[in-house]
């Protein structure tokens, strides 16, 4: 399962990687790159299909916290 | 001749103070110490209320219980590293529950962190998981702006604590005003799709067995009125899960009760003899659903939430719904009025006859009966109650028991579990509620965890009512030892309790004693009549269980009414 991340926090990436090992997924490719104001990561995870959708709700779920703001 | 005061210079800890009032903070449940002293600093003489408790998990749990009895968001404090850490397992609770509450912390200074400073933790690292987000200011000029982001997201969607820890040379760098305008915020409210209103809509009215289920996400009083005028339109069977309790409408005959592992039978049989399940606001926790293979297999789901990551992740969803639980249920009922209104009268007769009354277990050698206690209690507890419990068997006879008016006034540590909660819950319900009476029912176990808040109790006079049902043993623990550990009683017996009355009395709070059935009547009595804080000692039989019972991961057909 591949993921695009797009957000302020730099220490989503943690999070993520963190939860994916929670779920019993691995991930097997992090990129990501960081400015002072927007985090980019591409992430691959391996695991079984249904906790990879799980993780993907997860990780939808983290990324909406962040669009409660508008500039 | 007394020298004048200059003023003190107003500092980070001002500007906090300041955020928590904009976002209508009236009371912090709170501990201090050396990396948050600015911020105490700026609250001595300051007109916001402090509570201050006797250990940062009480504050946790005190902010948490204010919350959950109000609606509001809780409010708790301590300084960096032990301080912090000990704020950590309320934030669990609040994430299991869905509470909102902030926390604010100390940290050591700004240069100090990373070098395993004096108190210093990661609490942002290690709350990451546990929290919707942890947050660590480093600007003074950024305070005002990530307080008021923290209540934004702990009251936004499914709601939920938020940490926001701030160094102490921020706290004491002076008082920066708000930079600029706040970034606006809006409340991630989904609304279901008009696609899955009619297939919820076209599933009831193809129904023969549906039974509809509150969850937590139906606390609002909103949603709370909409569930009940749903099941009295559709003479619908209902049940809830813990944090749904009252959420039904008491005068509603169709009412189960409460579903799961120590839920009515009724309830359970219902849900699992459904062709249709309405499930509001809830999450499938394994102690609902037991086996989830098993759960209401032959059933259609509908299933309402306000986060999409709660569908399909135990129970497969057929009908998943992304909303707001009132809001969805008003809709399907708007739906269903614009045709043929279906009613499940016979269904609901049917489905009440499924059960019986709660089955319990007979004293014996003229000991007192715990649920023959809380029978007596709950008979008894004036209007407008608001009832707390700890965790254990305690709880769960509550949970059977009490008749909670709505769902805020049922106050407990449900997907957590988190022995020590009831205390200091019940203290911060009744500085969100005063004026009603507020009931802590604990267990002997799990009061003693946090029984130091008799002192907070005290020196507030917070003027709550303590039910210790005291059976001398990890109830809970003993229950299941007794009945999949061959008996094997390891590490359950607490025969050594201290006397609580008289710790009571130390403290200078009020307590009763029941040390039999022949004291119940008049004893209760005189407690419930007694004005101000005050512990009640039930000193219960130590062998019964909590009935029915499903064990862990099995299926209705395990239901389980006696030992035999």
């Amino acid at each position: 399962m591949k993921y695009d991340l797009e957000v302020g926090d730099p220490r989503t990436v943690a999070r993520v990687i963190n939860m994916a090992h929670r779920f019993q997924c691995r991930a097997t490719r992090v990129d990501s790159h960081s400015t002072a104001e927007l985090t980019k990561a591409h992430f691959e995870f391996a695991g079984d299909t249904a906790q990879l959708e799980r993780l993907r709700a997860q990780i939808d779920r983290i990324v909406q916290f962040e669009k409660i703001f508008v500039s | 001749m007394i020298p004048a005061i200059s003023p003190r210079p107003r500092t980070g800890g001002d500007a906090v103070l300041e955020a928590l009032e904009r976002e209508g903070v009236d009371v912090i449940f709170g501990y201090p110490g050396g990396t948050i002293m600015p911020f105490y600093d700026a609250l001595y003489g300051h007109p916001m209320r402090h509570i201050l408790v006797r250990h940062e998990a009480g504050a946790a749990f005190a902010a948490g219980g204010y919350a959950r009895t109000s609606g509001r968001v809780g409010v708790c404090c301590a300084t960096s590293g032990p301080g912090a850490t000990n704020l950590v397992t309320g934030l669990v609770d609040a994430m299991m529950d869905s509470i909102p509450l902030v926390a604010i912390t100390g940290q050591v200074r700004t240069a100090l962190m990373g070098t395993d400073g004096f108190q210093e933790a990661d609490v942002c690292a290690i709350t990451q998981c546990t929290t919707k987000a942890s947050l660590l200011v480093t600007d003074p000029a950024q305070i005002y702006t990530k307080v008021r982001e923290a209540f934004a997201l702990a009251r936004s969607g499914r709601p939920g604590p938020v940490l926001v820890d701030i160094p102490t040379d921020v706290l004491k760098a002076p008082y920066v005003p708000e930079q600029s305008a706040p970034r606006k915020t809006r409340d991630v409210r989904p609304v279901a799709s008009r696609e899955s209103i009619v297939a919820a809509a076209d599933a009831i009215r193809t129904a023969h067995r549906p039974v509809a289920i509150a969850g937590g996400g139906v606390r609002d009083p909103k949603a709370v009125a909409a569930f009940r005028e749903f099941c009295a339109l559709l003479g619908l069977p209902h049940t809830t899960t813990i944090c749904g309790l009252g959420a039904s409408d008491p005068n509603d005959v169709h009412g189960l009760g409460m579903l799961g592992m120590h839920g009515t039978k009724a309830a359970n049989l219902t849900v699992h003899t459904a062709d249709v399940v309405l499930a509001f606001g809830m999450r499938f926790d394994d102690r609902v659903t037991g086996r989830p293979d098993r759960f209401a297999k032959d059933a259609t789901i509908v299933h309402c939430d306000i986060d999409a990551t709660e569908f399909n992740k135990i129970i497969p969803t057929r009908v998943p719904m992304h909303g707001d639980a009132g809001e969805t249920i008003k809709s399907i009922v708007a739906e269903l009025k614009t045709a043929h209104l279906p009613r499940f009268d016979d269904w609901a007769v049917q489905a009440k006859a499924l059960g019986g009354p709660l089955p319990s277990d007979d004293a014996k050698d003229g000991h007192l009966s715990a649920t023959d206690f809380l029978d007596q209690l709950v008979a008894a507890l004036p209007p407008k109650s608001i009832v707390c419990t700890d965790v254990g068997q305690h709880q769960m006879w509550a949970a059977q028991r009490v008749k909670p008016n709505t769902p805020r006034d049922f106050c407990t540590s449900a997907g957590l579990g988190s022995m020590g909660f009831g205390f200091p819950s019940a203290i911060g319900a009744c500085f969100a509620n005063p004026g009603r009476p507020v009931f802590a029912i604990v267990g002997d176990g799990g009061f003693q965890m946090t029984m130091p808040e008799l002192a907070t109790v005290k020196r507030y006079q917070v003027p709550v009512k303590i039910v210790l049902i005291d059976n001398r043993n990890l109830g809970m623990v003993r229950q299941w030892q007794e009945l999949f550990y061959d008996e094997r009683y390891s590490a359950t017996n607490l025969s050594d309790n201290p006397d609580f009355c008289t710790i009571a009395s130390a403290y200078d709070i009020e307590s009763f004693r029941i040390s039999g059935p022949e004291d119940a009547p008049s004893t209760l009595k005189a407690f419930l009549e007694y004005s101000g804080p005050a512990l009640l000692h039930v000193s219960c039989y130590p062998d019964e269980l909590v009935w029915p019972m499903i064990p862990s991961g099995g299926v209705v057909e395990d239901l389980m009414e006696s030992k035999a």
